[in-house]
Order: structure tokens, then sequence, then C-alpha cells
């Protein structure tokens, strides 16, 4: 196999992810927590405002961006140790500032130094304040791998143990990541929708629809987990299998589309032994509404076959990569030339990865590449044979994707010139707003 | 000046009569902004004396502490205002990091030599010291003197570290035995020199002394690789057992 261009860089220009501590923003996405920073002031400055921020200008909600405490490292911390400016810290904020939890998060300065987080946190603890730590310092690696760092903190120090009986019918939801996917407010509203529909009761943990810290402490009652991702969650799911014994069920493709989601719905309908009928009936009354509106879409489609287009690429992570591929192929009938995955998923879960892209559709089959590095992804899409008439992907890609003459739809991180609010691209609502943004990109190229 | 670049802070307590000098970094923790010359005592014969310190054992970061002490005698011109003679970086036996290499980077110290016994670890943690030597050599960084032998009492001794440095492209500055005047001296908190400035100890240091105030040329040296290393010290391990059952060794440690 021959080494990629952007593995044999050692810098990596426009990276479309934050470093681990940027998980600071999976604890703003748990309502009612509010992260404390244990690093340098820019850190966390940084991290908020590109994934928060210029990222569908996402905001800071409740605990995030300016409003949470930071240790704001200085020279004295890294000579003499942060221990005590993090005793103090914690002290004051869980006088003065309300949450339900805080989350520490280190950066880099705590963890190389080697502060003692483990102990200072400990001590409050161990009075019943409400305060984990999560060693996320940038050098582990990304905001993903920092995501699950903080969940798996939230549930050791926070959940703990649990010996009661499981909940029949109550699931958690592993999938999409908070703020750095632009749209993850109104997915997870919609995941959990279309959940409920079927009748299960979902902890969606995460975002406007989750009950916060109390319905964590739920999350060892549940029947079964539920990872809807290529590969992020599964670490926690396996961790929650070990620590409860719950099982879990792996969706890699986020279903996107009335075929995606019924399928969805069906299996996790059959697993979670929920009457047939039942889930059949939601799936009707959704797909009513959902082909209504195809229905009415089908002229425009018709009639304005000419500025259609067919071919398509995707530079994004592995997820929606999949989920958009997976509904533009199946349900739009467009054909993908290039996908392009740039979260740098761990080895252990690319072949996987790669083999979800080589079955895409009955004879639909393409090449995924792993490549994080903006200018390789530049090269690689304008030294292609094929181009694409649109490109899901981000800001930082329009500069190519006027090059070629494509559209873009800004679909990941960072979309710095969509405003998002509750707009969702999954499930059967999520899919008629994706059809709205991709053939409004295309009538609009002719403006 | 005697610089001790070492968080245990003790380089420079023979200097003060077996007192403990306030570190620079302890300063620093008590205010932000530290006057150089609040931190220099002077101490024997007029020797300038300067702790860098360091955090607690187990804590912190004592490497960046170094860095922290030396930059803040070179922004406020410390080492040009006091008109020194000579400045004397004691740093710890190893560059474990990039702070206590800081002495031996560009514009700070312009010799480098090394104290090692005869020991394998003491050899070892030289050989290491000179890769960092020779790394920071490319970008102007202090050149090596030599090696300054310690605990020399045994020929063989003598021996291993001669052909340490002939591998290794040095020399010997000085032979210095092990002697119980050096244990009495820092008993009394003070210098061989000062306590007992007539012994054979003391004479051995004043040669040193001259030999390094003499000095003009370092060189780069050339580290072995560690596998070389290993093979050279296993070859003296064998060279030694046949000493010792020659009773070579043995009769040198009765005279001892």
């Amino acid at each position: 196999m021959t080494q990629h261009p952007s593995m044999k860089s050692e810098s990596i220009s426009r990276a479309r992810y934050g470093c681990a501590v940027g998980a600071m923003q999976s604890a703003v996405a748990i309502p009612g927590t509010m992260p404390i920073a244990d690093c340098g002031p820019g850190c966390a400055d940084k991290q908020y405002a590109s994934l928060a921020f210029y990222n569908g200008f996402q905001g800071s909600g409740y605990g995030g961006g300016a409003s949470h405490p930071s240790i704001n490292t200085t020279e004295k911390e890294v000579v003499f140790g942060g221990n005590d400016r993090l005793r103090e810290l914690i002290q004051a904020s869980t006088k003065v500032l309300k949450a339900d939890l805080f989350v520490v998060t280190t950066g880099c300065i705590s963890d190389i130094v080697g502060d003692d987080v483990a102990s200072v946190v400990g001590e409050f603890q161990r009075r019943n304040v409400s305060v984990v730590y999560a060693e996320t310092g940038g050098f582990m690696g990304n905001n993903f791998i920092g995501h699950e760092v903080v969940v798996k903190a939230v549930i050791d120090q926070y959940v703990g143990d649990f010996s009661g009986e499981k909940e029949q019918g109550l699931v958690n939801i592993w999938t999409e990541l908070p703020y750095q996917n632009t749209f993850w407010r109104g997915d997870l509203a919609e995941i959990k929708r279309v959940l409920e529909g079927i009748g299960l009761k979902v902890n969606i943990l995460f975002g406007h629809g989750s009950g916060g810290v109390e319905e964590w402490k739920t999350i060892p009652k549940a029947q079964f987990n539920i990872v809807i991702h290529t590969w992020l969650g599964l670490s926690v799911a396996e961790h929650l299998s070990e620590k409860y014994g719950q099982p879990f069920l792996h969706f890699p493709t986020i279903p996107i589309g009335s075929i995606a989601t019924g399928n969805f719905l069906r299996d996790v309908g059959k697993y979670a032994k929920i009457d047939s009928k039942k889930v059949e009936s939601f799936i009707e009354s959704e797909e009513r509404d959902y082909y209504k509106y195809m229905e009415e879409f089908s002229e425009f489609f018709s009639e304005y076959f000419f500025g259609v287009p067919s071919k398509f690429a995707v530079v994004t992570d592995s997820a929606y990569a999949l989920a958009i591929t997976k509904f533009a192929v199946n349900q739009l009938g467009l054909i993908p030339v290039k996908v392009i995955l740039t979260e740098n998923p761990p080895e252990e879960h690319r072949e996987s990865i790669r083999e979800q892209f080589r079955s895409i559709a009955d004879g639909v089959s393409i090449e995924a590449e792993f490549i994080e590095d903006g200018f390789v992804i530049e090269e690689e899409i304008r030294n292609s044979d094929r181009k694409p008439a649109i490109l899901f992907g981000t800001t930082w890609d329009r500069d190519i994707a006027k090059e070629v003459g494509a559209g873009v739809v800004e679909v990941s991180f960072p979309a710095s010139y969509e405003v998002v609010l509750s707009r969702s691209y999954v499930g059967y609502r999520g899919a008629l707003s994706l059809i709205e943004k991709i053939f409004t990109v295309t009538i609009g190229a002719s403006a | 000046m005697q610089f001790g670049c070492d968080p245990k802070s003790d380089s420079t307590n023979t200097l003060r009569g077996g007192t403990y000098i306030p570190t620079v970094l302890d300063t620093l923790r008590e205010k932000t902004k530290v006057n150089a010359h609040e931190v220099v005592y002077e101490g024997f014969n007029g020797i300038y004396c300067v702790e860098a310190g360091g955090p607690s054992p187990g804590v912190g970061c004592a490497g960046r502490g170094i860095i922290t002490a030396v930059q803040l005698f070179k922004q406020q011109n410390i080492f040009e205002e006091l008109d020194l003679d000579v400045i004397l970086y004691d740093v710890l036996g190893d560059v474990v990091c990039g702070g206590f290499a800081v002495p031996i980077r560009e514009g700070i110290a312009q010799h480098v030599f090394t104290v090692s016994s005869a020991d394998f670890m003491s050899i070892y943690a030289s050989n290491n010291l000179f890769k960092g030597i020779s790394g920071y050599s490319r970008s102007g960084g202090a050149l090596l003197g030599g090696v300054i032998a310690n605990s020399i009492n045994q020929p063989y001794s003598k021996e291993i570290v001669d052909d340490f440095v002939k591998r290794t492209d040095t020399q010997v500055v000085e032979y210095i035995p092990r002697s119980v005047t050096v244990t009495q001296s820092e008993l009394q908190g003070k210098t061989v020199i000062e306590s007992a400035p007539g012994s054979a100890q003391a004479d051995i240091y004043r040669s040193l002394a001259k030999k390094i105030a003499a000095h003009t040329e370092s060189k780069v040296p050339t580290p072995l690789e560690i596998s070389d290393l290993r093979e050279w010290a296993g070859q003296w391990g064998k060279h030694l057992l046949e000493l010792e059952r020659s009773g070579s060794v043995a009769e040198t440690l009765v005279k001892v």
C-alpha cells in the first residue's frame, strides 16, 4: 500500500477538528453542566470560538464560551504545579456559579507537568461536590478522543456503580459529536423523536432534549445502548457493557431519509422486542408526511433536470460522510466521485469504515480516503478525473469548489457560512432539510 | 558566580557556611516581579551564590523552573553588571529535559565539563550529556571541555574513564580521588578550599581550577550508541573479573 502524501507532512493545514480539550464542549452540551478549563486561557477560548462560534454560530449555551471558569495557566502553575490554583478555582466556582455538575477538563500544560488533578478533584468528590475530571491534554488526540474521555469521566466519577433493575424500553444514544457536528442539536432531537415514536424511552444525553445529569444517572438502568456512528461511542458502549452489563447495537450509518430511517427503526424495534405493528404504524405515518413533500418536490426535480447535479464529493467526518453518501445515492440517485474523511479516526476502525463505503448500494462503491490536511484535500479534488457538481464539505472547501465549479453544502466543521439553530439533516425531517439545502445551492448557482 | 541549577538547591550550601539561600523560584513564587540582585548572595572568598530552586518534589516542572531562573538573570543583565570572572552553572547529572539543557544552549555557557566516576551509571549519564551537547552544538551551544574524573582511587577506575574519553573524543581534565577531607568539610558546611586549604585534596581542586581557567578550546564529543556503550561496558566487566581472579583488585582494596 502506498503512503498518502498527507502522511508525509509534519504539519496539517486547516485541520477539521479541535484538540482533546475541545471536549469541554461535550460538557457544555449536557444541560446544567459546566466545564472548568484547566488550561491556558487561549486554549479554552480557541476551542469555543472555533467549535461553537465559527461553526454554525451555535453559541455558548449555559455553561460554555465566556461563562465557564478557567485556571488560565501561567508560568507559576507550570513551575510549581497547578494543584493549589485548581483547588482554589473549584472552591470559588462551586460557590459562585450554579451548575448541576462541573467537569474539569485538563489541557496540555497540566498533563505534561503532571498535576495531580485526580487527588484535587477527589477532595471535592469526597465532600459530595458534583465535580469530575477528564484528562484531555491536546497531545492525547483530537476532540473526538477527548469526548470519549469526558463521557467516561462522567459515567465513572459521577453516575457511578449500579446494581438495580434494568428498565425495559429505556435506551442510551451515543451518536454525533456535539458542537463539532454543526447540526447536532437538530439531529439529536430528530433521533430522539423517531425512537420515541416507536415506543422507546430515550436518553439522548446531550442537547436541549436531554434531561441533564438526572438523565445521565439513569444510564445504568437502560435496557441497551445504541451507537449511531462509524466509530465514536463504541468504546463508551463497550465500557458500559463491562460496567453495567448492557448490550449495545451499533449502526455505523446515521439514518437520513425514509429508507434508511425506516430500516433503522425496524432493526431497533426488533432488538428491543417492540411490537412490529407499532413500529410499522409510526413508519407509515412518518412516510406519509415525508412523501407528500417528496411528491411536490418531484416537479422541481424533473423540470429542473438540466441543473440538477449528478456527481458529488464528500469532505467531512466518517459518520456524516457515510450517512450523506448513502442518502445521496439511495434516495437522490446521485453518484459519489470522491469521499474524503477528515477526523483522523483510530487506526483500528479504518478498515471497517472503508468497507462501509465499498457497499453503498448495489453496484455503487467508492474507496474512501483518510486525509486531514486541507492542502492535500484540495489537491485530491483538483487532480481527480471526475469533478463533483456538488461538494458536501466545509467553509474551507469553498475555494476548491469554486475552482472546479461545484456548489458547496456546508455540512461539517467549520461551517462558517451557515447559521444553524435547530436544523437537522438526519431522520425523516432532517432529510427534507438536506434536500432543500442541496437544491437551494444548486439552483442558487444560476442566480 | 556559582549558579545552582537543581531543584534541591544545595549547590552553594558549602560556600555559605552550610546555610541555604532563598532561591530565584522561591522568590518568584512570592511575587511576580523579582530583582535578580535580591537572590544573589555573597559566599566564601567573594563568590556570588545563586540557586535557581524549583517546585516541591513530585509537583510542577523543575526544568521550566531552570529556564525561568536563567532567563531572569539574562534579561536583567546581571552577569555583565557584576563584572564576573567566571560563571559556573552547577547542573544536576543528566539532561532529563529541555529545561536542564538551558545552560548548554547558545549564549549561556561557553564550555561544559562533566563530572563522572568510573561507575557505569555515571558513564552512561555522561554519554547522555554528550548526546545533548552534540545536539546543541549544531545550534551554537556550548562545547565539551572534558570530563572531571571523580572518585578515582583504583588504577582500573582511571583506566575506565580514560578509555571512555578516548572513545568519545574528549579528555580528562583532572582525576579527583575520593577523600575523607571532602566529607569532613561538607559536614562543617564548608568547601575543602576553605576548611582544609593546605590539604592534598585542596591542591587537586586548585589544579583543576587552573586548568579550567586556562581552557580555551572545547570540542563536539562523539557519544557512543547505546549498544556500543553496553558492549564496551561488558568488555570492562570481563576485564575486571580477570583482575579480581588474579588478585590485583583485592590487593588494591586492602591497601585503601
